[in-house]
């Protein structure tokens, strides 16, 4: 875990030096080190490579690990909490909640509420999606992973119908609208780290607590409830951190695909199913795949992007065939 | 033999009668022209019901002065003004192909994103369908030519394209001579989050080239996204917003207050406009209005 840790940081640092425009790792380097207090470096760079490095490289390297790392974690506490391979963050109504927020927001004229009101739309659309489909969910005081599910793809298309209604109807939005649900980090800065590292730290700490519980729960809800768990409670906690960590993730990004769902069963069949490891591990390996996928986003095609969304699923996919073809037996 | 081949000769005598005498009681001055897709498009006589389903060639109607022929139009259609009272016929991409056969047009005029499935499905209902999509400066010219003779009104597209050619010439003599040193970075900027720009083989591209600056996005073609890094690396000295006049300007707000672009020299010098979507994201007459106004704002000192 240590090693992922350290490769994750070096993995952060390297990909600083590489981007649209041409910047010599020794000046990024410099440029970091002269921003730590006390290091007495300076150097004859200009101000716009400063800012370059700063102001635009560093904080979108953080989003998109904060970012990866949630959507990671989230991912793992799912699978494990619906006992299901196929579940992923978005399975349960976050993605369209959050979906249908933000282009809502992009379409009503309330611009002058300023550059938070897109983000805040998603993020409340998110919540208030897999609130409503907690409550529909539960049947007495109990709340069935198979009931959540469907609850959850039901209000998840109808949610995605209004959407697509809406983009369609969309004209100069479109654009923004489509990038938002690819997902990006073209525009990331310091303060949407600073707003969204609180609730992604918080809730990851929140459900790496909770890996024991879903240990036990892999067996059978019931045995689980005999051993001493208190089935329900753990699984309303980790529902809200999980729900909570996902729409901090996605509502500056936009839903990112496949990190999600890709990641905990990479680190499944790497390093094995104990959620003790897996969630912490599914964290990391998040942040580093995202890190990268974002680097190859900004850095290929100069001076255009391609979406990060792509890169992902591009280069994600095969790697983890590969890794599915070498282990040979079942996996989850 | 020789009997064989004179009677080859004389069905083939019969038979080019026959289509020469077939062509001229179809079409007597039958008009064919080549539209902004390639097609040869044909018509029997002037056409005196036409559809449009795009406001940039509502405009290209109207410029011509056929706006008594206009039958329909779309929901987006808003210049000029008088194009309220006509019945709206489709809107941004969906096109009532029910409506249309109803009103017994004898020409649609369609844009690039009919292409594929709007163009087809009408020439099987036999509508006569010309595809514009002028997209340079130079073709619009052309295409008010096409447009002109297939609507029997070329005198009024050549009095057209001789004015727009001479004022288009007033700003390019003033600017054409300009060295790179006196032309400023431009960015222009169709969309925030992301940042979306217009490169090369675009309307914009020429309006830009022509106004005397010099697009700080030559290294793309078409619409297309570009990095911040980037931008604030070429240091852009003017930014243009395209903005849909009356509604929210949202790009225009956000770089305006965005942290990273205040050390561009635009910002630092108060360099950045909004201009009209309607303008700058149409391809019409107007677009020479639209030359003149971002000359004036990209070289205030030389072009008033």
């Amino acid at each position: 875990m240590g090693g992922l840790l350290a490769l994750c940081i070096v993995i952060g640092i390297l990909v600083s030096s590489v981007g649209s425009v041409r910047i010599p790792v020794i000046t990024v380097w410099q440029i970091m080190l002269s921003h730590l207090p006390f290091s007495g470096i300076s150097g004859d760079w200009s101000s716009t490579t400063d800012m370059i490095v700063i102001g635009i490289r560093l904080p979108r390297i953080m989003l998109a690990g904060l970012t990866g790392a949630a959507l990671g974690v989230a991912g793992a506490a799912y699978q494990g909490l619906f006992r299901n391979p196929l579940a992923d963050p978005y399975l349960i109504g976050v993605a369209q909640g959050a979906a249908l927020g933000a282009v809502a927001g992009f379409l009503l004229p309330w611009s002058f509420l300023g550059s938070y009101f897109i983000p805040v739309m998603a993020f409340a659309g998110a919540l208030l999606a897999v609130s409503v489909v907690y409550l529909i969910a539960r049947v007495g005081k109990t709340v069935p992973v198979t009931t959540l599910i469907l609850a959850g793809v039901a209000i998840g298309a109808f949610l995605m119908s209004l959407t697509s209604y809406l983009t369609l109807i969309s004209t100069s939005e479109i654009h923004g609208i489509m990038s938002w649900l690819i997902g990006r980090f073209s525009m990331s800065n310091w303060e949407q780290v600073a707003l969204v590292a609180p609730y992604i730290c918080v809730g990851m700490v929140v459900i790496f607590l909770f890996a024991r519980p879903l240990n036990v729960m892999q067996l059978d809800e019931e045995q689980a409830q005999q051993l001493g768990i208190n089935v329900e409670r753990t699984k309303l906690i980790l529902l809200a951190a999980s729900t909570l960590i996902t729409a901090a993730a996605v509502c500056f990004v936009g839903t990112i695909g496949f990190v999600g769902i890709i990641v905990p069963h990479a680190v499944r069949l790497v390093w094995g199913p104990d959620h003790r490891s897996l969630l912490p591990l599914s964290a990391l390996a998040g942040a580093g795949l995202l890190i990268l996928a974002d680097t190859a986003s900004r850095s290929i095609m100069p001076p255009t992007e391609i979406p990060v969304g792509v890169i992902t699923a591009f280069l994600g996919a095969p790697f983890f065939l590969v890794l599915l073809r070498r282990k040979k037996k079942a996996v989850f | 033999m020789k009997k064989r081949l004179s009677g080859v000769f004389l069905i083939l005598i019969l038979l080019s009668l026959l289509l020469s005498s077939a062509c001229q009681s179809g079409s007597p001055q039958a008009n064919t022209v080549t539209d902004d897709f390639g097609r040869q498009v044909s018509i029997a006589k002037s056409p005196e019901r036409i559809i449009s389903l795009a406001p940039s060639n509502t405009e290209l109607v109207y410029a011509l002065g056929l706006e008594d022929r206009l039958i329909g139009v779309t929901t987006y259609c808003n210049y000029p003004p008088q194009v309220e009272d006509k019945p709206r016929v489709a809107d941004f991409s969906r096109v009532d192909i029910e409506k249309i056969v109803s009103l017994q047009p004898d020409l649609v005029l369609a844009g690039n994103i009919h292409k594929d499935e709007i163009i087809p499905a009408l020439e099987k209902v036999n509508v006569t369908v010309l595809g514009i999509d002028p997209e340079r400066l130079d073709k619009i010219l052309a295409t008010l030519k096409m447009l002109g003779s297939f609507t029997d009104s070329a005198a009024e597209a050549d009095t057209l394209i001789a004015s727009l050619t001479t004022r288009i010439k007033a700003v390019t003599d003033k600017t054409e001579k300009l060295s790179t040193f006196e032309r400023p970075r431009v960015f222009f900027l169709t969309w925030h989050d992301p940042l979306w720009t217009v490169g090369r083989d675009t309307l914009v591209f020429d309006l830009i080239e022509k106004a005397g600056g010099e697009n700080i996005a030559s290294d793309l073609s078409g619409h297309a996204q570009i990095d911040l890094e980037s931008v604030i690396q070429r240091n852009p000295q003017v930014i243009l917003v395209l903005t849909s006049m009356g509604s929210q300007s949202t790009s225009f707000e956000f770089i305006k207050s965005e942290p990273r672009f205040q050390a561009t020299d635009a910002l630092k010098s108060g360099r950045i406009f909004q201009v009209d979507t309607d303008i700058f994201g149409r391809t019409t007459p107007r677009a020479v209005d639209g030359l003149e106004e971002m000359t004036r704002m990209i070289h205030p000192e030389i072009f008033k």
